[in-house]
């Protein structure tokens, strides 16, 4: 009776890290409880119906998870709690999605009413086809998306076993030489591979491209891989080519500029979201070739048009790549159900306790409004508020502060506010990129940046995302998009790939004192502060004072 | 019965009574403490008061199954009757061996409840029972026994008796009386009988053996098929009414092989384990539902502290209350339910009776708060053991279809005490660490106290057990499932189970039938409020207060361990929450309340520290260094950070802005002379008080300062609201905007001419009426100027109807529907219905008036017209 878990009757899970049971408990309870959040000494997962359901579906049973609870619990576990966990397991298989030799694809269940109850939805009715037998209806092909996300919504989930197509073949190996998958990453490539289909959640900087290579090396198949924007496709192909079997020829970047089609196509969603005239011309991509395998880099930014579209790609294999599930629309569960489930996630403590991201150190400096500022922010418009604040005078003097503490190592000044950008980057005598920026002259600099020609970057939110930029050891916000938690970590994100000397990363977050600004950036700092990222909180006075 | 001598029979119940002895009349008294309110002056009048309908009923109710079938077969028995004879309508002619030795106990409970007397060679049940238990066409007898054959044969025709008995191949006989014996006793021979019967046709055999087990009655058309002739000529089917027979209850005994009853039931079901766990892991789980018990009524009480809901006028909580309740505890609407009313059977909240009557904690929850949770436990434990309301009927209809709802009026059931008890007795019968199937449970209990008529499984014990099971989960009485040890303790002597199986058999009248859980009278044996009876003081069963004080204490004692000990410490982390692993002492939860909002509860609470919350805790009257020390003592981990700066941040700006009241202010830029000012004891009564040095605010209002001020010597000016200084001598003193007055004149105002005229013709018209020179009427008395023209209704009609035709006017007297009288000049249109329709000259409109209400009529003199 005296466990290292928690069970509390709101269905949360408090994991004690320091108990020495932690380790077997966590690996227990993992199959079932989504992790929410990983402070320092008490770690929350949470039972959700949808976490149980994959676990039946990963072939655990209502008993297996009952016992995990009770083996490890401190205080008896609520009653009402295990009957509550074996009535939601017990739902999940009922209805089941496979091919019918006859009829194609079809629902058939092992339970009429349930059949009746779902089959009387307004929402099923139009899914399905006609029914076979008492215990069988058919169902549209493209409509397999869409009917197993209904079904999850009225808590009836199917269990889809009509497979994948294999899609085209296509050779593709790992070329492993002088480097390997990381424990982490092959047992990410194996749970996904297993699950068919899934997202995996990974810090930044702890290798989700190689996941992704790892995984098109798996189904060496055709494979259509969709990533935020050109710099990143240009580093997706980048790293294929050196990571992989593949060669130049074989990749296709489809963007704004380039429309290549190829056995490997990398595409950004921005031009898959173009939208001329109500319609959307480059969503055909999706049906140009036979694709074995999908690959959403940074699933958290899906955009509801490929959403849409994704439900009509159930038949092929789908994997999701994300450091952060954290979607401020709340629209975590239509990943789940569209993408697949989680398939692997690493609290990041875990990944850097590893070694392979480098330790950081999160400090949130707070500036004061000068009193004219004040003024000034106090009657600002509503919606111009956060820019006063965010934007002040003393930030500036701050981050040149920094700089000239951390000078000689390579720093990124990121920031929203362009003008603001335009002027540290005048103050701090270093190259500003910006939207408008070219992409020639984006790779270019961050090329050079690389090279250590250039140690101090100024860069606007375009960076936030799979830049691979291993060698800045100093992040410094200015600025951020309101209260955007993901956008925080990502950020963080830059400066964490591992460094050759092994020495930590700095994280500046410069904040205006008793602003709005304040509150976005407690809010910003949440995902981060579960993560076990304690921010430090410092002084602009203080930070000067030691200065000078 | 056990008397030194041996008496003669005894010949009536009264008799019977008279040779009981002390102990055994008070057992009787016991069982049927009806029977002594009012207490009875002598033996007769008890054994009258015994053998009342009501009484009998609610013994007979009292009994277990296998009791009553005994006096069912006693019912059908002869009057009186030989042990033997209910020995074989009970066992059979095989004797079953069960029912053997069950059926002494049986007798013995009927003979002690006074519903049979008798030797045993003698057995009488009382009459009314007997009426109560016999068949009879209109209330057929659980038995299945139809009436015997002397009864089916009454106001036969001798010629057909003598028929019937030539045909079953007996002598015929010199009256209807000795035929009928022949034939009952040729039934009641197996041997005849079953010769009798070897002779039947199979097809008439299988119509006996339809009706073996009853209903005993069958339809028969005006010409039976061969196979029922057979039957009816030998007297196997009777006739009952035209086109029914019945088999008389000696055939039907003789097929069944003397038994009364399809299945004698003498040994009460078992009650089934579903499944047997370790009793720790029983009682750990008893305990954790124990603890969250506590807690939930706590939170419970916490939500309706500042004032909770208001009781609705016919006395209860809304539905929507009851929804919000539920939802501020996370739980569904049935069990904040029952949690609302067990706060309330335990004292812990109440109606606070003011105007507006609202539900609030009453002084006992502070008590209660107070004391160790295993204690605390205990108290709502007997409280829902003892309490007669059953939250499992809110949200459900009275008989008046009125909604029931949570502490409203008609939620007690006087048997709930009792079925509680009784299901937690049988719990405890098991094996430490089992739990039973609930379907064996309400079996076992339908058995002690089986219903009268046909059997439901939604009868008010049944369901009464059903909640019981789990409310007892609830509250931790049961863990999973399984009575735990402290609840074992609690229910002390009577949970233990008492006697083997045959005392099992009769203990309903000692076990179940406990004398105080229902010593009251009792109609329906639910229907009866509660505070009807004075029994709550005894209502937790058998035990005397003395001995519930032990069983509680024991209770306390095992259950006290169990409960997670408090801590003193919580776990702080950088992400602003902090975690008790378990629960907190109670003043550090208090203080923690309030500086944080609590994100999860449960054997563990998380608390999230906001900027509002921590403001809370500095409004709460606590500085920033008392939350830091605070913080400090109690968290195992060093306190992160963020936290600091957060207490700090929020400390920093709390109170910068400083808001009070005052009703004038002195102001001046010399700060010498505001302290002259304050030091003056003159100055005392406006109250001054320094804001900053050249400024003080006064509650004494702006005239009064400066009366004071100039009475002090100085020389103060008057400032308005925008600072400027005022000028009194400019502003003289003003009404509100006010119309002039209206000029009164002499008299009225003049009318004008259309409102002459119109007052002219009015004039005119009265006067017409009043001064028209009228023709005399024949037979009325001669009238005094002035009054009313009188006519008979006879004369008014027709003088009517001549005016109609003649079109003149006429002299009426008019009584109205106020009964005042008045004359009018009116010229007649129509006569018609009872009315007249005419034109009013004296209102100078055209109005109905109803020819009753007409006192008489007149005509007006020629001259006028």
């Amino acid at each position: 009776m005296n466990g290292p878990l928690i069970v509390q009757s709101d269905k949360t899970l408090l994991l004690e890290v320091d108990h020495e049971l932690a380790d077997a408990c966590r690996r227990a309870i993992a199959p079932f409880a989504e992790l929410e959040r990983a402070p320092e000494h008490i770690h929350t997962y949470r039972l959700t119906p949808l976490g149980l359901w994959n676990a039946r579906a990963a072939g655990h049973d209502a008993e297996q998870v009952v016992d995990a609870l009770v083996e490890f619990s401190r205080y008896p576990v609520p009653h009402a709690l295990l009957v509550d966990i074996a009535e939601t397991m017990d739902r999940y298989g009922r209805l089941t999605l496979s091919k019918h030799p006859a009829h194609g694809l079809v629902l058939t269940t092992t339970d009429r009413p349930v059949l009746e109850e779902i089959l009387r939805s307004k929402r099923v009715a139009p899914l399905v086809g006609t029914r076979i037998d008492p215990d069988t209806v058919a169902v549209h092909p493209s409509e397999r998306g869409q009917i197993k996300q209904t079904l999850l919504k009225l808590g009836w989930p199917a269990e889809d076993l009509a497979g994948y197509v294999d899609g085209e073949a296509h050779p593709i190996e790992l070329a492993e030489d002088g480097w390997a998958l990381r424990p982490y990453q092959k047992q990410a490539v194996e749970n996904f591979w297993h699950g068919g289909s899934g997202v995996v959640v990974l810090p930044c900087g702890a290798g989700k491209t190689l996941v992704g290579a790892g995984s098109m090396a798996q189904a060496k198949a055709t494979t259509l891989i969709l990533v935020t924007n050109t710099v990143s496709a240009r580093q997706w192909k980048h790293e294929l080519i050196k990571r992989t079997s593949l060669t130049e020829e074989e990749i296709g970047e489809y963007s704004g500029t380039r429309k290549e089609i190829r056995p490997v196509t990398i595409a950004t969603y921005q031009v898959l979201t173009t939208r001329r005239k109500g319609v959307y011309p480059h969503l055909e991509l999706f049906d140009s070739r036979d694709w074995g395998l999908i690959v959403y880099d940074e699933v958290h930014l899906l955009p509801a048009p490929v959403f849409k579209f994704t439900a009509d790609l159930q038949a092929r294999r789908r994997l999701g790549l994300t450091a952060t599930l954290v979607r401020e629309d709340g629209r975590e569960s239509d990943v789940f159900s569209l993408i697949g489930p989680k398939r692997f996630d690493a609290p990041w403590k875990e990944i850097e306790a590893q070694g392979y991201i480098a330790p950081a150190d999160c400090v949130e400096v707070r500036v004061n409004l000068t009193d004219a500022e004040r003024l000034a922010y106090a009657t600002a418009e509503a919606e111009e508020k956060y820019r006063f604040c965010a934007t002040t005078e003393t930030k500036r003097k701050v981050t040149e502060a920094i700089v000239r503490r951390f000078a000689g190592q390579q720093i990124l000044v990121i920031g929203q506010y362009i003008d603001q950008l335009d002027e540290l980057g005048e103050h701090l005598n270093a190259p500003v990129i910006k939207g408008e920026t070219s992409n020639a002259q984006r790779e270019k600099l961050f090329e050079s940046f690389r090279q250590g020609e250039i140690s101090v970057l100024v860069v606007s939110k375009v960076a936030n995302f799979s830049i691979d930029l291993p060698e800045a050891t100093v992040a410094i916000q200015v600025s951020g998009t309101f209260g955007s938690r993901q956008e925080e970590a990502q950020r963080l994100g830059r400066v964490l790939r591992p460094k050759a000397d092994g020495h930590q990363a700095h994280f500046y977050s410069v904040v205006a004192r008793d602003t709005l600004d304040q509150d976005f950036a407690a809010h910003r700092q949440r995902f981060l502060a579960e993560q076990g990222y304690a921010y430090r909180i410092m002084d602009a006075t203080e930070l000067l004072a030691e200065e000078a | 019965m056990s008397s030194d001598e041996k008496p003669s029979a005894p010949r009536s119940l009264a008799e019977a009574l008279r040779t009981r002895d002390d102990a055994s009349l008070a057992a009787l008294l016991r069982a049927r403490p009806d029977l002594v309110t009012p207490v009875p002056t002598d033996l007769t009048q008890l054994a009258t008061r015994a053998g009342t309908r009501a009484s009998v009923v609610r013994a007979l109710e009292h009994l277990d199954r296998f009791t009553l079938q005994t006096a069912e077969a006693l019912a059908v028995a002869a009057e009186p009757a030989a042990y033997e004879e209910l020995l074989g309508l009970m066992a059979g002619d095989a004797r079953d061996a069960a029912v053997v030795a069950a059926l002494p106990g049986a007798v013995a409970v009927l003979r002690e409840q006074a519903l049979l007397w008798g030797d045993d060679d003698r057995l009488r049940l009382v009459r009314t029972a007997r009426e109560l238990l016999a068949p009879s066409p209109q209330h057929p007898s659980p038995t299945g026994l139809g009436p015997s054959v002397r009864e089916a044969t009454a106001g036969m025709s001798p010629g057909r008796i003598q028929e019937i008995v030539t045909a079953a191949g007996l002598a015929s006989t010199h009256d209807s009386v000795s035929a009928v014996t022949a034939l009952a006793s040729l039934f009641g021979d197996r041997r005849r009988m079953s010769a009798l019967l070897a002779e039947a046709p199979a097809e008439s055999l299988e119509v006996l053996e339809r009706l073996v087990w009853g209903p005993p009655y069958g339809q028969v058309t005006a010409d039976p098929a061969a196979r029922l002739r057979w039957l009816l000529d030998r007297g196997l089917l009777l006739p009952t009414a035209p086109g029914t027979v019945v088999m008389p209850r000696e055939v039907a005994l003789h097929l069944r092989g003397g038994h009364a009853h399809r299945r004698p039931e003498p040994v009460p079901p078992a009650v089934e384990a579903a499944a047997a766990r370790r009793p720790q892991v029983v009682d750990a789980a008893a305990a954790g539902q124990a603890y969250t018990a506590l807690a939930t009524v706590e939170e419970l009480l916490k939500d309706w502290d500042e004032g909770g809901p208001a009781v609705l006028r016919a006395g209860g909580l809304s539905q929507r209350d009851l929804k919000r309740t539920a939802v501020a505890l996370d739980l569904s609407e049935p069990m904040a339910a029952f949690w609302v009313e067990l706060a309330y059977a335990a004292g812990l909240i109440a109606s606070d009776g003011e105007a507006d009557e609202r539900y609030a904690a009453t002084p006992f929850f502070d008590e209660w708060v107070e004391r160790p949770p295993a204690e605390r436990w205990v108290l709502l434990a007997q409280a829902w053991l003892a309490g007669t309301r059953t939250p499992g009927l809110i949200g459900g209809r009275d008989a008046k279809e009125r909604t029931l709802s949570a502490l409203g009026p008609g939620l007690d059931r006087s048997a709930a005490p009792e079925v509680r008890r009784r299901v937690l007795t049988l719990l405890a019968g098991l094996p430490e660490g089992t739990a039973p199937t609930a379907e064996s449970v309400l079996a076992r209990l339908a058995w002690e106290r089986p219903l009268r008529g046909p059997q439901r499984d939604d009868d008010l014990r049944s369901r009464l057990a059903r909640w019981t099971l789990s409310e007892a989960e609830l509250l931790g009485i049961t863990g999973r499932g399984a009575l735990s040890s402290q609840a074992r303790a609690l229910l002390g002597a009577a949970a233990h189970p008492h006697g083997p199986a045959t005392d099992e058999g009769t203990g309903s009248a000692q076990g179940t039938g406990s004398p105080q859980g229902v010593g009251f009278p009792q109609g329906p044996g639910d229907k009866l409020p509660f505070h009807h009876h004075a029994v709550p003081a005894h209502a937790p069963g058998l035990l005397s207060p003395a001995e519930r004080a032990v069983a509680s204490a024991a209770a306390v004692r095992l259950l006290a361990p169990l409960l997670p000990e408090p801590l003193d410490h919580v776990l702080l982390q950088a992400d602003l929450t902090a975690v008790a692993p378990g629960p907190l002492h109670r003043p550090l939860a208090d203080v923690l309340g309030v500086l944080a909002d609590v994100e999860s509860k449960g054997g563990a609470t998380v608390y999230r520290f906001t900027p509002g919350s921590v403001r809370r805790a500095l409004d709460a009257g606590r500085t920033a260094s008392d939350l830091h020390a605070f913080l400090a003592e109690h968290s195992r981990t060093p306190v992160p950070q963020p936290l600091t700066y957060l207490i700090d941040d929020v400390a920093r700006r709390h109170g910068h802005l400083r808001v009070g009241a005052a009703s004038a202010y002195v102001r001046c830029d010399d700060d010498a002379m505001l302290n002259e000012i304050l030091a003056d004891k003159r100055a005392a009564a406006l109250r001054l008080r320094r804001l900053a040095p050249t400024v003080l605010a006064a509650q004494a209002d702006p005239a009064a300062l400066l009366d004071g001020l100039r009475a002090m010597g100085f020389a103060p000016a008057a400032e308005s609201a925008e600072g400027d200084v005022l000028i009194t001598r400019a502003d003289a003193h003003r009404s509100p905007p006010r119309t002039a007055p209206e000029p009164v004149p002499e008299g009225p105002p003049v009318p004008d001419g259309m409102l002459l005229s119109a007052a002219i013709r009015a004039i005119r018209a009265g006067d017409l009426a009043s001064t028209a020179p009228r023709k005399p009427v024949e037979d009325a008395i001669a009238q005094a100027p002035g009054a009313l023209p009188r006519t008979s209704p006879a004369d008014t009609l027709a003088t009517m109807q001549a005016a109609v035709l003649t079109g003149e006017a006429v002299w009426i007297g008019y009584v109205n529907a106020e009964g005042s009288a008045s004359q009018r000049v009116i010229a007649p249109v129509r006569v018609e219905g009872g009315f007249v329709t005419a034109y009013d000259h004296t209102a100078d409109e055209v109005r109905t008036y109803p020819l009753h209400r007409i006192t008489g009529v007149a005509e007006l003199a020629d001259d006028e017209a």
